[in-house]
């Protein structure tokens, strides 16, 4: 095995906790205030079961090859000339996926605070940091989940309270004004953001007490769908019919905190935990990305890797689109049907053969 | 080999303190004193271009200066004045920017100031550069101004550190409407497109001072169509739409008794207003329902509320007068065809189908909705006084 290290399942959960919800406040909330209006707070819920099923294929899949990521089982399942290309389709998403939350951070950074900074300047330092980080190794990712993830998860419920007093709760009515479809097709790109979950088959491997994988894995679900819940349910009660006309809602929101004229201008707070939960975000898809890798090439370590992706991960986030309108369309577009083939349909259709598989192997056991 | 390692080390060592050097920050590094931070904005027209008005922050020093007094007479010094003019509201920007030495800076815009004729002309351009630009605020609060927005940002008010402070101010206490730029842009792209917004004058100033030594206060609320304002309405009158709003926070209502001399004033603690819309047989009725706990804070009458049938009879009065300022109120925007009472949103919430079919002639359908003003009024303390003061006991009816 590459990765000696181990972690405990709520480190995995902790793991996974920001690498969906980093990036899923940000862009997000205004692609679904466009399709759902008022019903924006619904889309989280439909959303989630995407990540149930993502959870559920990945604990099945572990459960056939136990000792295994999905780079490594996947060649077991599919062959070993089929297996390496879906190997190689598992390593190219993440890395294009990575670009694509290196570069919505970037823009987010550039749009907001720092104007004048080259995006290219943004990234870069951020990937550096991130590539020590990987190269720490994945018990080193688990604790800095851990030191982190509680710290982002308060300021996130500082900042709904903070609001209270701005809220009017009449911005949810009418209630499914146009029938149920406005909120699913408003859980079109979150759905997305909860396939993601898909990247614990990366993780499950190393767990020091894999028999609560599934419960944690279903825990970190249930965090993020009601993180998305209480933040779009938020947003929609402070900005109302007007969400969707800001690119980010939620910093919209943020920056409109005014208590007793002294509590205000709290963005900058905001975004310096923000950031900490966006560095694990792309941390852990790098290491997804370079461990993968290494698995795939037979390689004894990954760490060689680390940088060279790191230099292909910035220039995949500039490739990724030319403008942030482009990016923005992206991913209320291609985006969510993007990730869910590769996260969902890809590991069902792995699931499935393995299913088959192992049907047969238990049959030729019995003869 | 251990020279290799201490040569590595020092290598370590100059990377790290190299590190340093980038921490002084990057492109955007701004010191404080490099910035002009702006607290009130005002857009007046001049011809056909935009002038817009900054007023700035000027950095007191510390001792000296205020001592100096005579020269200072004419205002606190606490802020200046520049403008700056443009064919659009950016060109007016950079203007103004070349007559400013340090970087303007938007962040902390207490209020922005359209004059009457911008408004009667239209916002819109104006407040999507409000909302776009990522230093604005939604939080500033906007005010619409008789006369130009440069003579209401130019004052030194006696009391506070700036006009737009002074604004600020007076419109969180909410005697009459507080509008900021998020609550703007969400009644103009709401179901019905109008909104209200708080209207300033300027106070004469006190004899002995100077003509800038004085405020600009919040006196009347101006009605906007689409982002065009269409009129406004008084001080009166816009205390009747909060309460249709139900953003009333403080209110005195006076009323006198029948069979009684004088008057009683009570003072609102707390009041809700529920808005119950109905729609039978193409028929669009509202029952405003109010109900209000009151103090009294005077009774220059000569009974003593400590009498449960004077205490109805108050109240009764009470309600009634505050229903009668709100039909006036009602009537007067219903004949200008906005509704800036939240009628068509209470509509659209509970009859979405009905809503829909009609929300492109809601104009037309607004003035003639029937409306049924259910007020209650609630006594909850009399003050420090039981029986009326200043009368003989004999005289207070019982």
């Amino acid at each position: 095995m590459i990765e000696k290290g181990k972690i405990s399942a709520m480190q995995m959960a902790l793991m996974m906790y920001p690498a969906i919800i980093a990036t899923a406040i940000l862009l997000v909330p205004a692609i679904t205030a466009h399709h759902a209006g008022q019903d924006m707070w619904l889309s989280p819920i439909w959303a989630s079961f995407s990540g149930f099923l993502a959870v559920y294929i990945t604990l099945r899949l572990h459960h056939y090859y136990p000792q295994k990521t999905a780079i490594e089982y996947s060649e077991q399942i599919a062959g070993k000339f089929f297996g390496k290309i879906i190997g190689f389709v598992f390593l190219f998403f993440y890395l294009h996926a990575d670009g694509i939350v290196v570069r919505e951070y970037g823009e987010f950074i550039v749009g907001n605070f720092l104007m004048r900074t080259p995006p290219i300047f943004v990234m870069g330092t951020m990937v550096f940091i991130c590539a020590l980080a990987v190269r720490g190794g994945v018990e080193v990712i688990g604790r800095l989940a851990e030191m982190i993830v509680p710290v982002v998860t308060l300021v996130i419920l500082i900042f709904v309270i903070l609001l209270i007093p701005d809220m009017d709760a009449t911005n949810m009515l009418p209630i499914m004004e146009k029938g149920i479809i406005p909120s699913i097709k408003g859980a079109v790109t979150p759905q997305s953001w909860f396939s993601e979950f898909f990247l614990m088959a990366f993780f499950l491997p190393y767990l020091a007490n894999g028999e609560n994988g599934k419960k944690w894995g279903i825990i970190s679900v249930l965090a993020v769908f009601l993180t998305l819940f209480i933040i779009n349910i938020t947003v929609l009660f402070v900005l109302g019919g007007i969400t969707a006309n800001f690119v980010y809602p939620v910093m919209s929101a943020v920056r409109y905190i005014s208590i007793a004229d002294f509590l205000e201008h709290l963005e900058a707070f905001v975004m310096a935990v923000w950031v900490g939960g966006t560095f694990l975000k792309i941390t852990v898809f790098y290491y997804v990305v370079a461990l993968g890798t290494a698995q795939w090439l037979n390689l004894p370590d990954y760490r060689m890797l680390v940088f060279p992706l790191g230099f292909l991960l910035l220039v995949f986030s500039e490739w990724i689109a030319p403008s942030l309108m482009e990016l923005s369309h992206l991913l209320a577009t291609t985006v969510p049907f993007y990730l869910s083939s590769i996260q969902i349909v890809l590991p069902l259709i792995l699931l499935l053969i393995a299913k088959f598989r192992n049907r047969n192997r238990m049959k030729d056991g019995q003869k | 080999m251990s020279g290799l390692t201490k040569f590595k080390k020092m290598i370590i060592c100059f990377l790290i303190c190299s590190n340093c050097l980038l921490l002084s920050g990057c492109w955007d590094r701004v010191e404080l004193n490099d910035l002009a931070l702006v607290t009130g904005l005002g857009i007046d027209k001049k011809g056909k271009n935009t002038m817009l008005t900054v007023q700035l922050v000027v950095p007191k020093q510390l001792g000296g200066g205020m001592a100096m007094g005579g020269s200072n007479t004419k205002g606190g010094g606490a802020t200046i004045i520049r403008t700056g003019t443009g064919a659009v509201m950016a060109d007016a920007i950079r203007d103004l920017q070349e007559k400013i030495p340090r970087r303007l800076f938007w962040g902390h815009v207490k209020a922005v100031v359209f004059s009457e004729k911008v408004a009667k002309e239209g916002i819109r351009p104006y407040i999507d550069f409000l909302s776009r630009n990522p230093q604005m605020r939604l939080r500033s609060n906007m005010f619409i101004c008789k006369g130009s927005a440069k003579n209401v940002l130019e004052l030194s008010p006696p009391i506070e550190q700036s006009s737009a402070e002074v604004m600020r101010e007076l419109s969180e206490l909410q005697f009459l409407f507080r509008v900021t730029v998020k609550d703007a842009l969400q009644m103009l792209a709401g179901s019905t497109q109008t909104a209200a917004i708080p209207l300033v004058q300027i106070l004469p100033a006190q004899k002995g001072m100077s003509d800038l030594q004085t405020i600009a206060f919040i006196q009347r609320t101006a009605i906007f169509k689409k982002d065009r304002m269409i009129g406004s309405v008084n001080d009166k009158m816009s205390r009747g739409l909060l309460w249709i709003r139900n953003e009333v926070e403080q209110a005195n209502i006076t009323v006198s008794l029948k069979g009684a001399k004088g008057t009683i004033t009570a003072a609102i603690i707390k009041m809700h207003t529920k808005l119950i819309p109905e729609y039978k047989n193409g028929k669009w009725k509202m029952i405003v329902k109010i109900t209000s706990e009151d103090d009294v804070i005077s009774n220059a009458t000569n009974l003593s509320l400590y009498n449960k049938k004077h205490i109805h009879l108050a109240q009764k009065a009470l309600a009634d007068e505050t229903a009668n300022r709100i039909y006036a109120a009602l009537h007067k925007v219903q004949k200008m065809k906005a509704d800036v009472v939240g009628f068509g949103e209470a509509f659209h919430r509970k009859y979405p189908r009905q809503w829909n079919q009609v929300k492109d002639r809601w104009e037309d359908i607004f003035p003639n909705v029937e409306v049924t003003i259910k007020a209650k009024v609630n006594f909850r303390r009399p003050g420090m006084n039981t029986i009326p003061q200043g009368i003989p006991p004999e005289e207070v009816k019982k």
